[in-house]
């Protein structure tokens, strides 16, 4: 399989060089991968999984994801608009808006037309159970289905990859669960690429390969199981 | 759902917010429509009086200072003197008196050719134009209901009788309520065939109305006076004028203040919906598109803001000018003029909130609490 994420000595660092967030990352993943981040807080995960999705740039080193050099391009719009999905810790639908209204959000950016806007947001919502619920306002929804609608959402223009950050991090155990099963269905029905950060083991042994981040430094890259590993703050 | 409908959702969010913007840029709104109202009105009223309906100007004895048709007369022979000057299309001669009308002891009488009533601005709504020299008279709608007279009945004119063979509608509200018969009928009646009080003048075609009333002027100045002076109309222009400006003026005054509330609204929409257009920025979007949506919901509240004005204005203007004799007149340039500011003040409004957002960075604006 070839590599969707390709980052060579990759260096940010905030407050005129005083906090180092990424030390010199050095990572590979393959397309269709499952690969979780983990590490305490401040350790850069987030950072990483941001210069991932281009929302923010790197002060030296090389980026590229999905056939983008994320630190030379100038469109990066574009590139998060075909080919990332976001998922966010809180759901961040927009309220006033109804629930497929909210999937389709994404697609403004495409050319389709809103009845095939509207068609593919309705087949989303469907693949992630909540079809029925299309028409009702998102604070009509529990915690799970309104992730579970943030899900649809990411992938409304078929990402090659989907960065989710702490998608479960505001939602009970037994939700939890739901919302993560429903991930990696979608990962292994449409061979997206997912990268998850996240604090919860129980979440991160789940992945194909689990991936530790200390002090802007990948501590661990490559292995596919936790045993004798990690121990997280 | 569409871009647009998007855009138009989005100002409601915030309802209080959106209204007191709205109530803010409609009290601008509303004052531009209304003066504009008045405005031409005055304009209209001004028209009437100096052009007398179809005339480009009118004509009388320089004793009867600038009244349009006073009582004083003048020599008929004016009327062939001033046809022979340059650039005169048609000369047609009125002759006002005051005389007993019907129960009233004092009314006015105006004689005019038949061919010549579309100078005075006569339209006739029901019947016909009287004949030349024949015992019949035209009445305004308004005497008509207030005699209840109607075509066909008689009235009696200096003890003569006359036939009412029409009756006529008119913009200027000094004929409104008056009695109209030929030129030779009142001459017949008052014992006075050679003497006329005004002359409505129509200049050829091509030719400038005031050029035409310059040259009359010249020519017979020392016994004559064209109502429609060089010196009126340049006090009505300034008059206009100053109106005008105040309503310039006025709608400056709406763009600040508009411009001041739509520009709080959007930026308190903007801090509140900071998680949200990082969001947006994450899923792709491009600042222009973000740009586009925030100067859009500016416009969004300040047109329906300048729909709701125009209507207030021109209700207003409707129940208000009446009271004080005057008929507002509206035309397309004012309501131009006010969905104009309307739109300079969304898209000024707009911009600055909407630049704020666009600079942004994605991963501050999805952290902001």
């Amino acid at each position: 399989m070839s590599n969707i994420v390709e980052i060579n000595n990759l260096v940010k660092s905030y407050e005129n060089g005083h906090i180092k967030a990424l030390n010199g990352i050095d990572l590979t993943i393959e397309e269709g991968e499952f690969v979780s981040i983990i590490g305490p807080s401040g350790s850069g995960k987030s950072t990483l999984l941001n210069m991932l999705g281009a929302l923010d740039s790197p002060d030296s080193g090389s980026i590229n994801v999905a056939g983008y050099d994320l630190s030379s391009s100038k469109d990066l719009n574009k590139f998060r608009a075909q080919k990332i999905g976001f998922v966010f810790q809180l759901h961040n639908l927009i309220p006033n808006l109804s629930v497929v209204e909210n999937v389709e959000i994404p697609m403004f950016t495409s050319k389709m037309s809103n009845s095939e806007m509207r068609s593919k947001a309705l087949t989303l919502l469907e693949g992630v159970g909540l079809k029925e619920k299309a028409s009702q306002k998102p604070s009509k929804l529990s915690g799970g289905e309104r992730q579970r609608v943030a899900i649809a959402r990411a992938l409304a223009n078929n990402p090659s990859v989907i960065l989710a950050d702490e998608p479960t991090g505001s939602l009970d155990s037994k939700t939890s669960s739901k919302i993560l099963k429903q991930l990696i269905d979608l990962h292994k029905k449409e061979n997206v690429t997912l990268i998850i950060v996240t604090h919860d083991m129980n979440v991160a042994k789940l992945a194909d390969r689990v991936i530790e981040v200390l002090d802007g430094k990948l501590v661990n890259a490559g292995d596919k199981s936790l045993e004798n590993k990690i121990v997280v703050e | 759902m569409s871009f647009l409908k998007f855009i138009l959702k989005n100002p409601f969010r915030r309802k209080n917010s959106a209204i007191l913007a709205i109530f803010g840029i409609c009290i601008g709104i509303i004052v531009i429509v209304a003066l504009g109202g008045i405005t031409s009105g005055l304009v209209s009223t001004f028209e009437d009086t100096i052009h007398a309906g179809g005339a480009d100007f009118s004509i009388s004895g320089k004793e009867t200072g600038n009244s349009a048709y006073g009582t004083n007369t003048i020599s008929a022979n004016w009327t062939n003197i001033i046809a022979n000057v340059s650039g005169v299309e048609e000369v047609y001669p009125i002759y006002v008196v005051l005389t007993s009308i019907g129960d009233d002891y004092m009314n006015t009488l105006i004689g005019i050719n038949p061919n010549g009533t579309s100078m005075a601005d006569l339209g006739i709504v029901e019947g016909r134009i009287f004949t030349d020299n024949a015992s019949e008279v035209i009445i305004g709608k308004v005497y008509a209901k207030d005699k209840n007279l109607s075509v066909g009945d008689s009235i009696k004119i200096k003890g003569e009788n006359f036939k009412v063979v029409g009756i006529y509608e008119t913009g200027n509200s000094n004929m409104a309520g008056a009695v109209f018969t030929s030129i030779t009928k009142v001459g017949d009646l008052m014992d006075d065939k050679d003497s006329i009080s005004n002359l409505y003048v129509k200049v050829k075609k091509g030719e400038d109305p005031k050029t035409v009333a310059d040259r009359i002027d010249k020519l017979y100045g020392e016994n004559i006076t064209t109502v429609s002076s060089v010196m009126e109309m340049q006090q009505m222009a300034t008059m206009l004028n100053s109106l005008q400006a105040a309503s310039w003026g006025i709608s400056l005054l709406a763009i600040v203040v508009g411009g001041l509330g739509i520009i709080n609204t959007m930026l308190m929409s903007v801090f509140e919906r900071t998680r949200e257009i990082g969001v947006l920025k994450a899923v792709g979007w491009s600042n222009r598109k973000i740009l586009t949506m925030i100067v859009g919901e500016s416009l969004v509240i300040t047109i329906l803001s300048a729909i709701i004005g125009s209507v207030i204005g021109v209700a207003a203007c409707l129940l208000l000018c009446p009271m004080i004799g005057l008929t507002p007149v509206f035309n397309v340039e004012t309501f131009v003029q006010a969905f104009g500011i309307a739109i300079i003040v969304g898209i000024i409004g707009g911009l600055y909130p909407a630049s704020k957002a666009v600079k942004l960075p994605p991963t501050e604006a999805l952290r902001y609490e």
